[in-house]
C-alpha cells in the first residue's frame, strides 16, 4: 500500500501541493485529475522522487521513502513523450534495463510481455518507425520488465487518437489486473480518468476535491469544482453523443448542473 | 536527491573553468595591466601617446568605415544569395552550385584572399589582364572591402539562410491573398521576419572584418586599419607592447559592443514552430532575374580565386603563362613547408577533438542537468567573453602572458588559444542541439538502472553523434583557416601552414603562399567530404 501524509510543496514560495494525503491500495489503479497547473504533475514526480515534498511523508508497505532517491524506490514511469531512445532499436529499447539488472526478468518474462502488448512484429524496427500507440506500447514494456512496485503514467493517453486510446487503456488494465499492479495515471480528462481507474483523485489548485470510485465522484460530487468542470464536461459529451444517435434522452448540459 | 550524478558534472565544469580561468580570464587581466602600468607605475600615459598618434585615430576611422561598408556589402549579397535558394524555383542544380560557392571561403584563411585580390585585380593579375584594364586601387579601401567582402559573406549567408528555412512562407500566400502588391508582400514576408537576422548578419560581418588581420597584412598598403598598427607594434621594426597592449584594448571594445547588440537582436527574431513549405507559383521572370543575380556574384567570389588555382601551376606568372607543376613539386620538396602542413593537420586534430569535448561537456551541463543555475550562467558568460575577443587581442595577451613558460611557442598552446577562440559556436550548436532532445531520458535511464555517466554513453552521446561531427569539423576547419591569433604564438619550430605564409609574404614567395593556400583548401575540402560521409552513414544506419 503506497500512502501519501500531509505532503506540501511549494516552487519559489507559491504552493502547488497543500496538504496531501491519500493511500492507494495494492493493484489499485488510481487517476489523478485535474485542470492544467493545479499540481497533478509535480505530484506525480514527487511520488516518483525526482523532486523532494517540502513537508510530509511517502510510505510504501510502512516503509518511509521520503529521504529514499528515486532510483531506490523501485517506483516507474511512462513520460508523456515516452522517451525512447531512438538510437536503439525496440527490442534494445524494451530489454534497456537488463544491462544493468540482467535478473530482474527473465527471458520468458520479456516475451511474455512482449506477447501481452503485440509488439512481436516490431522488435527490429526503429523507433522513428512507430506509430504514437505502438511508442506508447514499447515504454510501457521497457519499463514493466524493470517490475516496478508501483507504476505511473503521465498521460498515457493523450497524445493518441481514437480508437488507439481505448485499445492503450484496455492495455493498462490488463497489464494491471495481470501483474496485481498498482498505477497512478495523470491525466486532465475526465473521460480517461473515470473509465480508466478504481480511483479518481481530483486535485484543484494544490488540494484534494474529492478522491472516490468513478461511480460516487458521478452520483455525489463533493463540491462545486467537481460538479462544474469534471461533471458538466461529461454531460456535454454524452449529451452531443446522445444526439448525434438520435436518442430521445437528451437532457440539455446547463440543467443537468 | 540526484547528488551522486552531480559529481561528474561538475569535475566537467571545473575543468572548462580552469582552461577559461588560465588562458581567457588571466591573459586579458595581463593585457589589460600591460596597457595601464608602465616603468612608473599606473599610468594613461600609453592611452595618451596611441591617441595623440596622428596615424592612429584616421586608421580606427579607416576600420570603421571600411569594415562597415564590407559588412553592408556582404549582407545584401549574402541576403540575394540565399533569396534564390529559398524563393525562386531555379533549378536544383544552381542552387547547389551557389551555396557552395557562398561557402567556398570558409575553407581558405584571409590572408589568402588579400593575395587572391592582388593576382586577381593587380596591374599584372588575371582578371585585369581578361578584362584589359584594372577595375580600381586595389591597395586600399577598395581591396580591403573586396577581401572582407569575400571574408563574410558565408557568415552573413549562413545566418539569413538558416532563418529564411523557418520563416513560414505561407504567409506570401496570406499576403498575397489579402491584395497586397509586390513590395508589401516583399515587405511583410520575407524582409520583416528577416530584419533581426540581416542586422545580426551585419554586425557580424563587421565584427569580423573590424577584427581581422589577414587582409590588412596582404592589400591594406598605406590604408591604415587597426589591425595592421596593432600588428606592427607588436612585430613590427620596433616593438611596443605597452601601447600595443593599449591598441588591443581599444580593438575591443568595438568588438564588445557588436556583441552586446547581437544580444539585443537576438530577441528580435522571429520564431516559427514549424516549418511550412508550399509551392512557389511558377514566375519564370523572378526565377531567371535572381537565378542571374545569383550566378553573376558565385561567379565573381570564384573568379577571385581562380588565381589560387592559377599561379602555381604556370611556370612564372604573369611573364611565362605555360602549364607546370614545377612550384607544387617544389613545395613538396621543401621540408619546412611539409613541417608545417603536418603541425597545421595536428593542430587542427587537437582542437577539433579537445574542443568538441570541452563543448559537449559545457552544453551537458547547461542543456541537460540539474546544476544549480549559476553554474549554468557561467558557461553562458563564457561563451559570450569568447564570442567578443578578437583572435588578434587575445593572441597579443597570449604574447604578454606565455613567453618563459613551458607553454610558449608549442603547439598546447595554440590548440589550446584555438578552443577559446573558437569555443561559443560550437558550444551553442552542442547546447541546441542537447536541448532538442526528450527531457525524459535521463530519468529513464537512471530508472533503469544506468549511472550518469552510462546514461551520456549508451543514449545521449549516439544520439548526439550527428552534432559532435559537425562541432569536429566547424572547430578542424577553423583551426585550418586561423591566423590572427597564432601570428603571436606560433615559434620557428611550430609554425602552421597560415603563419608560413605570412613568413612567405616577406620573402616575396607567392608561388609558395599560393601551393600552401591550396593545400588548405584541398585539406578543408577533404576533411568537409569525409564528415559530410561519416554522418551520412550515421543517418544510414539509424534508417
Amino acid at each position: 500500500m503506497l500512502e501519501l501524509k500531509n505532503i506540501q510543496k511549494s516552487f519559489d514560495g507559491t504552493p502547488v501541493l497543500k496538504d496531501i494525503s491519500i493511500q492507494v491500495n495494492d493493484g489499485e489503479i488510481i487517476s489523478i485529475l485535474g485542470p492544467s497547473g493545479c499540481g497533478k504533475t509535480t505530484l506525480l514526480n514527487l511520488i516518483l522522487g525526482i523532486i523532494k515534498a517540502d513537508s510530509g511523508q511517502i510510505l510504501y508497505d510502512g516503509e518511509d521513502l521520503t529521504e529514499v532517491s528515486m532510483e531506490k524506490r523501485g517506483f516507474n514511469i511512462v513520460f508523456q513523450d515516452y522517451a525512447l531512445f531512438p538510437n536503439l532499436n525496440v527490442y534494445k529499447n524494451i530489454t534497456y534495463g537488463l544491462k544493468n539488472r540482467p535478473d530482474i526478468s527473465s527471458k520468458e518474462e520479456v516475451e511474455e510481455l512482449i506477447d501481452l502488448l503485440g509488439l512481436r512484429e516490431h522488435l527490429n524496427k526503429n523507433i522513428e518507425q512507430l506509430s504514437g500507440g505502438q511508442k506508447q506500447r514499447v515504454a510501457l514494456a521497457r519499463t514493466m520488465v524493470m517490475k516496478p512496485r508501483i507504476l505511473l503514467l503521465d498521460e498515457p493517453l493523450s497524445a493518441l487518437d481514437g480508437v488507439i486510446k481505448e485499445s492503450i487503456k484496455d492495455r493498462i488494465r490488463t497489464i494491471a489486473r495481470e501483474y496485481n499492479l498498482t498505477t497512478i495515471i495523470v491525466t486532465h480528462d475526465p473521460e480517461e480518468a473515470l473509465t480508466l481507474s478504481d480511483r479518481v483523485l481530483i486535485i484543484e489548485g494544490g488540494m484534494i476535491s474529492q478522491y472516490a470510485r468513478p461511480e460516487s465522484i458521478i452520483h455525489t460530487p463533493k463540491n462545486d469544482f467537481v460538479r462544474k468542470f469534471i461533471l458538466n464536461q461529461l454531460e456535454i459529451k454524452r449529451n452531443n453523443i446522445y444526439a448525434l444517435f438520435g436518442d430521445q434522452l437528451t437532457v440539455p448540459a446547463a440543467q443537468a448542473v | 536527491m540526484d547528488t551522486r550524478k552531480n559529481i561528474e558534472l561538475k569535475i566537467i565544469f571545473w575543468t572548462i573553468a580552469a582552461v577559461f580561468s588560465l588562458f581567457l580570464a588571466l591573459p586579458l587581466l595581463v593585457l589589460l595591466g600591460r596597457s595601464f602600468v608602465g616603468d612608473q607605475g599606473v599610468t594613461l600615459e600609453f592611452y595618451r601617446s596611441v591617441i595623440a598618434d596622428r596615424k592612429f585615430l584616421p586608421a580606427l576611422g579607416n576600420s570603421f568605415l571600411v569594415a562597415a561598408a564590407a559588412a553592408l556589402a556582404a549582407t545584401v549579397i549574402a541576403f540575394v544569395l540565399a533569396y534564390m535558394i529559398h524563393y525562386t524555383n531555379a533549378p536544383l542544380w544552381l542552387k547547389q552550385a551557389v551555396r557552395a560557392a557562398a561557402m567556398l571561403p570558409m575553407f581558405l584563411p584571409t590572408i589568402t584572399y588579400g593575395f587572391a585580390i592582388i593576382y586577381s585585380f593587380g596591374k599584372q593579375g588575371l582578371i585585369t589582364r581578361l578584362l584589359g584594364t584594372q577595375l580600381f586601387d586595389l591597395y586600399g579601401f577598395m581591396g580591403l572591402m573586396t577581401g572582407y567582402v569575400i571574408y563574410t559573406v558565408p557568415v552573413a549567408f549562413l545566418l539569413i539562410h538558416n532563418t529564411m528555412g523557418y520563416i513560414d512562407k505561407k504567409t506570401l500566400v496570406v499576403s498575397k491573398v489579402m491584395g497586397d502588391g509586390t513590395f508589401s508582400t516583399f515587405w511583410i514576408a520575407v524582409v520583416r521576419p528577416l530584419l533581426g537576422t540581416l542586422a545580426g548578419a551585419f554586425i557580424q560581418a563587421f565584427f569580423l572584418s573590424f577584427t581581422d588581420f589577414g587582409i590588412p597584412a596582404s592589400v591594406g598598403g598605406s590604408y591604415d586599419v587597426v589591425a595592421a598598427i596593432l600588428y606592427n607594434k607588436m612585430i613590427g621594426g620596433i616593438p611596443d607592447f605597452s601601447r600595443g597592449a593599449v591598441v588591443a584594448v581599444i580593438m575591443l571594445i568595438p568588438s564588445i559592443g557588436s556583441i552586446c547588440i547581437l544580444r539585443i537582436l537576438e530577441r528580435f527574431n522571429i520564431r516559427y514552430n514549424r516549418i511550412s513549405d508550399i509551392d512557389l507559383k511558377k514566375d519564370p521572370a523572378r526565377d531567371i532575374s535572381w537565378g542571374t543575380a545569383g550566378s553573376v556574384l558565385s561567379i565573381l567570389i570564384l573568379s577571385i580565386f581562380a588565381v589560387i588555382f592559377v599561379v602555381p601551376m604556370v611556370e612564372e606568372w604573369p611573364y611565362k603563362t605555360g602549364f607546370s607543376l614545377d612550384h607544387i613539386r617544389n613545395a613538396f620538396l621543401d621540408h619546412e613547408l611539409l613541417d608545417s602542413y603536418s603541425h597545421s593537420i595536428t593542430m587542427a586534430a587537437c582542437t577539433a577533438l579537445f574542443g568538441t569535448l570541452l563543448a559537449y561537456g559545457a552544453a551537458l551541463i547547461t542543456a541537460r542537468s540539474t546544476l544549480p543555475d549559476r553554474y549554468k550562467r557561467a558557461i553562458d558568460s563564457i561563451s559570450l567573453v569568447t564570442n567578443a575577443i578578437p583572435g588578434m587581442v587575445l593572441g597579443v595577451a597570449y604574447m604578454f602572458l606565455f613567453p618563459g613558460t613551458p607553454l610558449q611557442n608549442t603547439l598546447t598552446l595554440m590548440v589550446l588559444c584555438n578552443i577559446v577562440h573558437y569555443f561559443s559556436t560550437p558550444y551553442l550548436m552542442m547546447k541546441n542541439s542537447l536541448s532538442k532532445m526528450n527531457a525524459g531520458w535521463e530519468t529513464t535511464a537512471m530508472l533503469m538502472g544506468d549511472s550518469w555517466l552510462k546514461t551520456i554513453i549508451r543514449v545521449v552521446t549516439p544520439n548526439a553523434l550527428s552534432s559532435l561531427l559537425e562541432v569536429f569539423s566547424y572547430y578542424f576547419i577553423n583551426a585550418m583557416v586561423t591566423i590572427s591569433a597564432l601570428v603571436f604564438i606560433a615559434g620557428a619550430r611550430t609554425m602552421v601552414l597560415t603563419t608560413k605564409i605570412k613568413q612567405l609574404q616577406y620573402i616575396n614567395k607567392f608561388n609558395e603562399v599560393f601551393v600552401l593556400s591550396l593545400l588548405i583548401l584541398i585539406t578543408n575540402l577533404i576533411a568537409k567530404a569525409l564528415f559530410s560521409l561519416l554522418a551520412k552513414k550515421l543517418a544510414e544506419k539509424k534508417k
